[in-house]
């Protein structure tokens, strides 16, 4: 910037300034910039010991006279007497809460030059001091000194801006002192900065620093601690936030000789600034610590990392670091941030912790390149104090905030800023440059009100990635094009029906079977069936049908690709968004009762140990006879009057179903558990009207079991016809690390200990550990235990060995979906894979081709996962909308311990929250972390008492739901009591 | 804002006759940093036979917006479309105010440079475009004076400078005399409806203004003639 | 303007005396709009607007581009209005006459410069790729209010058009058929109506000057009055209670107060105007979707 050139010129009513700025514009060059400044004398003191100005004074616009604020009988203190406190910029923006205090500072002139630094310093801290301004009670002034004829000052030459502001606050300083001087009251200047204060002592002008001024009150020991500690130094702008990455060349040879790593960044949800990463040939996740380290890593990036030197390798923090906390005065158009000096002390005070003990530490590294970003749409909302007030109608620059919590906010241009507060949007990523502290994007369009079912629903089915879309035309075309008035034919000989499916004769006629459903209540895409007879030979015919999709839903097809795409259908607690249009889930293929179905059946012949002593596959027509829900089928078979056949099969299959559970349980499955809550929906007003843990009858088992039997079956049915292509599912044994902890917090905390050698062990293990005085414990311990498990997941049989196919939940050695494919795409392979093995029809290639069927399953694996989370994600929302209404005391366990809070789980609404510390306790000093014992001991809040929160703990907890107004997201807020 | 208070206009100084040996009427404005020359030439014969018009003058308006005018030098093609726009308003405008059957037979040609500019255009070359014809003697109804006015946050403003303009709704009125009878009236932005009338009042109060020192300087000119011929 | 077409010094007479009985030769009181007739095409985005004799054919159409460098967060949108010889005699070929660049403009202003059409959701990928929307307008047939009834057709077309979907993978971007996707309509921010209004002035143009005859005003001239009036005026309006644009270039000077009872009535008859464009759009949308639809849906209850 060059220096400016001023003219001057008088006019009548006042003065006119042209100031000219050359600015270095985008490309380079410069521009010049010509403003006009008009200079005036009429601007009021609005001091109310004023006797002049009264009559200086203007309406505006709204026919209002400017009041005056500043009190004729100000603040009286030794020094200084009764004063008028002028503040500099420095001061405000250190000492913002300072200012706030309502115990000191009033009667405060605030120059206008000081207000515009502090707008391009910080706009949160502008709307703050401008809305004390508003503020009668505290008496805060801005006086218009820029524009006022005996106030401005012209830059000088060889004056720097600062100098020249300062100056400008000085010539302030001493306008009012003569402007007040009949009326015996005195300025005082507070400023931090020691040549401004120099040379407002040259001026004659009283000058304290801050902590000077403080101590002139009497009060001042209480207000001492308010005083900002650190010192503001002016930092050099930075030019880098970040480093730059390496480049393509360097990052392959890098890879290639073993330096640097690849792999995916997760980061962790309890703090946004330590993200994991698995590296294949380092046995623990290497560490990323603080944004440096990150590099404008997005979670779920997968990025090339390099280790760093072990003198800073770490443990991970005990700390929980939230985004909202951090960042609250940072301002979108402004890089230059005072703020990230928090995260700096936070990270560093996390290092000396963890420095200490170096037992544990993990090696920690650094991001040098990001290979795929996972850049998608995300939902989130504007930060409030990002957006500045005033309608006008250019583009502003405003942060969103992400609904997910392990991102960094966003920072993006609109003209909506203010029209989109409060709402849900969606907002696209574009770029994370180095220069900018946040990745920055662009508005898409807008959901809605927050908190509305409608914006609420599709935000959380588009933070999960599942497509809630219609269906297209040309899906739409590959349904029967009788649509809901298809039937099975009724001569399976006619001519006219062979032409057209001429591999009818090939499916076996069971519409005699005595055939019936059992699903949950309202159920209307039924997946499955069952039979049972008794055969001559005393052993039982059962027979598990399930619905032929794959009648309907050719290979190659648009119908095949979408399914495909979708993978599954989604379960919300209002909505489901199918896989299948409608018409194929919820009628033709939904094997509904008392109409003829096409199906896929599965046909054991068992003996009365439930031992198979053959199994059969055929596509077949049933005819269900009934559909039950869990509950009718219960009481039916529980109903001894009932003596019909088809009650005296259901009988025999719940029979068999006992036998082969206790089988499964023998070989070693788990039986775990997880906080799993139905929300009721009042059926008029669909409000959501109370939460209640699922319910489990014993036919929820007999269902269970058959259909465990029927896809073990055919899981090696299709592995031994397809031994590199089949379509299994497998379950990892959980690492022995996942475990560690638990196990260690049981040990200190229970005396108890779980074994993980062995599915079987461990389940044994489960059953002993119960807590005597607590019968939710061993519950709880489960749940616990089921987050440590890793996820089941799709393959395809070539990609692992015959070993590795074991699925450790359920103690098998071979295991796959076949037994709902209206809602899973797994099943649809599965069945067309079954199809190809009993020769009804050749197997499509692209089942039969090993890429082709890992591309699947790694889609499959992902669709699963997001579709679990959007489910339970539909869940926490509604049982917010239930909590909102009704707060209640409730019995809570605590399950982790940070050393700034503690996790709480409240299995009667299946919420987990976070209890931050500042809200257990106001005496910081008191509060004793012991993380080797799971602990945490502070005094009370009350000041009296000693309280120790341990993990395991049984706890009562008042639960309410409170809007977290940033993120517009209605969360649980846990009390504890 | 610039120190300015709701009400106020920018610094506004005009001259006329300012080149009076090329042109039969001419001025020059400036409104705050927004300066503009304006020539008027006529009534003349017209240069071509098909612009004729029996029984009344026909009026010929050019304008050019210099290229060093604003911040980026971008040079601006004259047949833009704003800029033609623009010139259909004003001759629209002064086809009205000219008494224009006065003149049957003849061409006035009226030639507007925008030397500076920030904010206002329509305005200050409006009021050019008065003053030069006064200054060439054509006879009009009455002045018409032009000034914007913008609405910021419920607070209407007047005189708009080149940064509040980017940012803000306005208006560009042309009034005639000392009435309320609007002969131009421009808005491109959108204001609530009941807004409209706080900003056409300040927008009517400002452009009275403007009317008043525009007369002052007409008459100031008058009498520096007057005095002139008096010497002779 | 009127090339072709006179009106005789009788009739102009006749008019203006019984403008100033309040009555109008097509029979409308003063303040009366013309009924519109909007029809909707059988593609996307393609509107056909009636208002009495006046005929306007307004399409959409959309494309892939590079957003402007100066605003790389937003899409482009273009308006471009045909007027040729075919609507009415008055208008000539090949060259521009004022009239046709102050109508041009305003339907442009009222439209794009509103912020009608929501730029920013345009923006495919910052500063690489964006939508481009296009309306043409072409009138058919005129007889005044031309601005009007363009207005109202790109309003309702760009209400009732619908895009192609896209996927977006890192830089690639996957434009979806039709058949292989529903395609998405735009955002719309609000619904702009222009409303014109035509000045007559019986007692001649001193009188006006010095305030002490009123003028009278029509609402939606036809061509006629519009070839005989002294002062025109175009409000667009929105039904927020939003004034967008207002032109009135030049011509009868008007009083202040006039403007504001102006903008009043435009702000009924848009109104109006924008619930019968809304209930249209639902209406074509669910004949469209028909029976097919509930087939399709993929969300459904539980």
């Amino acid at each position: 910037m060059a220096s400016p050139v001023v003219g001057k010129k008088r006019l009548s009513e006042g003065l006119t300034v042209t100031s000219k700025v050359f600015v270095r514009s985008r490309n380079g060059n410069a521009s010049k910039i010509v403003r006009e400044h008009y200079l005036r004398n009429d601007i009021p003191c609005l001091s109310r010991a004023c006797q002049r100005c009264g009559e200086l004074v203007a309406p505006d616009a709204n026919g209002q006279l400017p009041k005056f604020i500043l009190s004729p009988e100000p603040l009286q203190l030794k020094e200084v007497g009764r004063h008028y406190v002028v503040v500099d910029t420095n001061i405000i923006l250190q000492a913002i809460d300072l200012l706030e205090n309502n115990q000191i500072f009033f009667d405060v002139i605030v120059p206008q030059t000081v207000l515009d630094e502090v707008r391009n310093k910080s706009f949160p801290i502008y709307n703050r001091i401008r809305t004390l301004c508003q503020d009668n009670e505290k008496r805060f002034i801005v006086f218009h000194n820029e524009f006022c004829e005996e106030t401005y000052v012209k830059r000088l030459d060889s004056e720097s801006i600062n100098d020249r502001n300062d100056r400008a606050i000085r010539q302030l300083c001493t306008w009012y002192q003569e402007h007040l001087q009949s009326s015996g009251i005195n300025i005082v200047l507070v400023t931090n900065d020691r040549l401004n204060k120099e040379s407002a002592v040259k001026n004659n002008i009283t000058t304290k620093n801050l902590h000077e001024y403080v101590e002139l009150h009497p009060n001042c020991s209480e207000l001492r601690d308010l005083i900002p500690t650190e010192e503001f130094k002016q930092r050099e702008k930075v030019e880098h936030f970040f480093e730059n990455h390496y480049t393509t060349s360097r990052i392959l040879g890098g890879l290639k000789n073993g330096t640097l790593y690849q792999g995916s960044v997760n980061i962790s949800s309890y703090n946004f600034l330590e993200g994991e990463i698995k590296v294949a040939s380092l046995p623990k996740p290497l560490l990323l610590i603080g944004s440096a380290n990150l590099n404008r890593a997005f979670n779920g990036d997968q990025v090339v990392v390099e280790l760093l030197p072990k003198s800073q390798w770490k443990k991970p923090s005990t700390m929980i670091i939230d985004d909202e906390k951090l960042n609250t005065n940072e301002d979108p158009n402004n890089e230059d941030t005072q703020i990230s000096d928090r995260e700096r002390r936070l990270l560093t005070q996390d290092a000396i912790d963890t420095q200490n003990d170096s037992s544990e530490v993990q090696p920690t590294g650094r991001v040098v390149g990001i290979v795929k970003r996972s850049w998608r749409l995300y939902v989130g909302q504007i930060v409030q104090n990002s957006v500045s007030k005033n309608t006008s109608n250019s583009a502003k620059s405003c942060f969103v905030k992400l609904m997910d919590r392990t991102l960094p906010r966003v920072r993006i241009r609109t003209r909506r800023a203010n029209e989109l507060l409060g709402q849900k949007i969606v907002v696209a990523i574009d770029s994370w440059p180095t220069t900018s502290n946040h990745p920055e994007g662009h508005f898409v369009k807008c959901l809605g009100e927050s908190e509305s079912v409608e914006a609420e629903t599709e935000a959380l089915l588009l933070e999960h990635d599942v497509e809630y879309r219609p269906f297209s035309k040309s899906v739409l075309d590959c349904l029967p094009p009788e649509g809901h008035d298809w039937v099975v034919p009724k001569d399976l000989e006619d001519a006219e029906v062979l032409r057209k499916d001429p591999l009818l004769p090939k499916r076996k006629d069971f519409r005699d079977k005595l055939v019936c459903s059992i699903d949950p209540p309202g159920c209307v895409d039924i997946d499955d069936a069952l039979h049972a007879q008794q055969l001559p030979n005393g052993n039982w015919e059962v027979g598990v049908h399930i619905a032929d999709v794959t009648h309907f839903v050719k290979p190659g097809t648009p119908l095949d690709a979408e399914g495909a795409s979708r993978a599954t259908s989604v379960y919300l607690v209002d909505k489901r968004i199918d896989m299948l249009p409608m018409l194929l889930g919820t009628d033709l293929c939904s094997l509904k009762p008392y109409v003829e179905r096409f199906s896929f059946s599965c046909i054991w012949e068992l003996d009365d140990d439930a031992n198979i002593v053959n199994v059969e596959f055929n596509k077949s027509i049933i005819k269900s006879r009934e559909a039950f829900s869990y509950e009718q089928a219960q009481l039916r078979i529980d109903d001894k009057s009932q003596q019909d056949d088809l009650t005296k099969g259901m009988r025999a299959l719940l029979r068999l179903s006992k036998k082969l559970k206790q089988k499964r349980l023998d070989a070693g499955a788990l039986n775990l558990a997880s906080p799993e809550v139905k929300v009721h929906m009042d059926s008029e007003t669909s409000d959501p009207g109370e939460v209640e843990i699922k319910k489990l009858f014993e036919t929820n088992s007999l269902v269970e079991e058959f259909m465990l039997l029927a896809n073990i079956s055919v899981a090696r049915k299709i592995y031994s016809e397809y031994p590199q292509t089949a379509m299994l599912r497998r379950h990892n044994s959980p690492p022995a690390t996942n475990f560690e902890k638990l196990n260690d917090m049981l040990r200190v905390r229970k005396n108890m200990a779980i074994s993980i050698e062995s599915s079987k062990a461990l389940a044994d293990s489960l059953d002993r550990c119960v807590d005597p005085n607590d019968e939710y414990f061993n519950t709880l311990l489960r749940i616990m235990s089921t987050r440590a498990m890793t996820a089941a997941e799709y393959f395809s049989s070539g990609s692992y060995g015959y070993p590795e196919f074991r699925h450790y939940g359920l103690a098998v050695d071979i295991y796959t979906h076949f037994t709902s494919p209206i809602r899973r795409y797994c099943d649809v392979v599965a069945h067309r894979q079954l199809a190809g093995a009993i020769g009804y029809e050749p197997l499509d290639l692209g089942h039969r081709d090993k890429s082709k069927m890992e591309t699947i399953c790694k889609n499959l694996n992902k669709r699963h996962r997001n579709a679990q989370f959007a489910g339970r994600a539909s869940i926490e929302y509604y049982v917010g909308q239930v909590m909102k209404n009704n707060e209640s005391v409730e019995t809570g366990y605590v399950i982790r311990v940070f050393s700034n809070g503690v996790v709480v789980l409240v299995p009667k609404f299946g919420v987990e929250s976070l209890i931050k510390l500042d809200d257990l306790t106001s005496h910081v000093e008191s509060v004793n972390f012991e993380e080797d014992k799971y602990q945490l001991t502070f005094t009370t809040q009350d000041g009296k008492h000693q309280r120790t929160v341990a993990v395991f703990d049984q706890v009562k907890v008042e639960v309410k739901s409170i809007l977290d107004q940033s993120v517009g997201k209605r969360k649980a807020q846990l009390v504890l009591l | 804002m610039d120190g300015r208070r709701w009400n106020e206009l920018r610094r506004f100084q005009c001259r006329i006759n300012t080149h009076p040996n090329s042109a039969d009427g001419s001025s020059f404005v400036e409104q705050g940093n927004s300066k503009v020359v304006c020539i008027v030439e006529g009534p003349m014969e017209p240069p071509s036979r098909s612009q004729l018009s029996a029984t009344e003058a026909t009026l010929n308006i050019s304008l050019n917006v210099t290229p060093f005018s604003s911040i980026d030098r971008k040079r601006r093609n004259k047949n833009e479309r704003r800029i033609q726009e623009i010139i259909t308003s004003l001759k629209r405008t002064f086809e009205q105010s000219i008494i224009t059957d006065k003149y049957p037979r003849t061409t006035i040609s009226i030639t507007c440079h925008v030397l500076t500019l920030d904010g206002g255009l329509i305005s200050a070359v409006t009021n050019s475009i008065t003053l030069a014809l006064i200054d060439a003697g054509i006879a009009m109804y009455d002045y018409i004076s032009s000034v914007s006015a913008g609405f910021y946050d419920n607070t209407p403003l007047l005189d708009l400078n080149q940064l509040e303009e980017n940012d803000l709704s306005y208006l560009t009125i042309g009034i005639v005399g000392k009435s309320e009878k609007l002969a131009l009236l421009i808005l491109e932005n959108k204001i609530p409806l009941d807004k409209l009338e706080g900003v056409l009042a300040i927008a009517v109060a400002g452009g009275h203004r403007i009317r008043d020192m525009m007369d002052k300087e007409v008459r100031r000119h008058g009498e520096l003639r007057l005095s002139k011929l008096a010497n002779k | 303007m009127a090339k072709g077409i006179e009106t005789s010094a009788n009739e102009k007479a006749f008019i203006i005396d019984a403008l100033t009985q309040g009555v109008r030769t097509d029979g409308r009181k003063l303040d009366e709009y013309r009924d519109v007739k909007i029809s909707l095409g059988s593609q996307y985005g393609s509107v056909d607007v009636t208002m009495g004799e006046t005929r306007v054919l307004c399409r959409i159409s959309s494309e892939i581009v590079a957003p402007y460098e100066d605003r790389p967060f937003e899409g482009l949108f273009t308006v471009s209005t045909e007027i040729s010889p075919m609507a009415s005699p008055m208008f000539e070929q090949g060259r521009q006459s004022d009239d046709e660049l102050l109508i041009t403009r305003t339907v442009e202003k009222a439209v794009r410069r509103s912020n009608a059409l929501d730029l920013e959701s345009l923006c495919i990928i910052a500063g690489a790729k964006c939508w481009s929307i296009r309306a043409d307008v072409h009138l058919l047939n005129y007889d005044g209010g031309f601005i009007d009834a363009s207005c109202i057709a790109v309003m309702t077309a760009l209400q009732h058009y619908k895009k192609q979907d896209i996927t977006v993978s890192g830089e690639q971007v996957l434009v979806h058929d039709f058949s292989e996707r529903s395609p998405v309509g735009l955002s719309i921010l609000h619904v702009p109506i222009c409303v014109t209004f035509a000045f007559f002035n019986p007692h001649g143009v001193e009188q006006n000057i010095k305030g002490d005859a009123k003028e009278i005003y029509v609402v939606d001239p036809n061509m006629q009055e519009e070839l005989l009036k002294h002062g025109i005026l175009t409000v667009t309006i929105n039904k927020n209670r939003e004034v967008c644009q207002v032109s009135k270039a030049g011509g009868l000077p008007m009083d202040a107060l006039t403007l504001m009872e102006c903008s009043h009535k435009a702000f009924t008859i848009a109104e109006k105007l924008t619930n019968d464009i809304k209930k249209l759009i639902e209406e074509d949308d669910l004949q469209r979707k028909g029976s097919q639809w509930k087939m399709l849906s993929a969300s459904n209850d539980r």
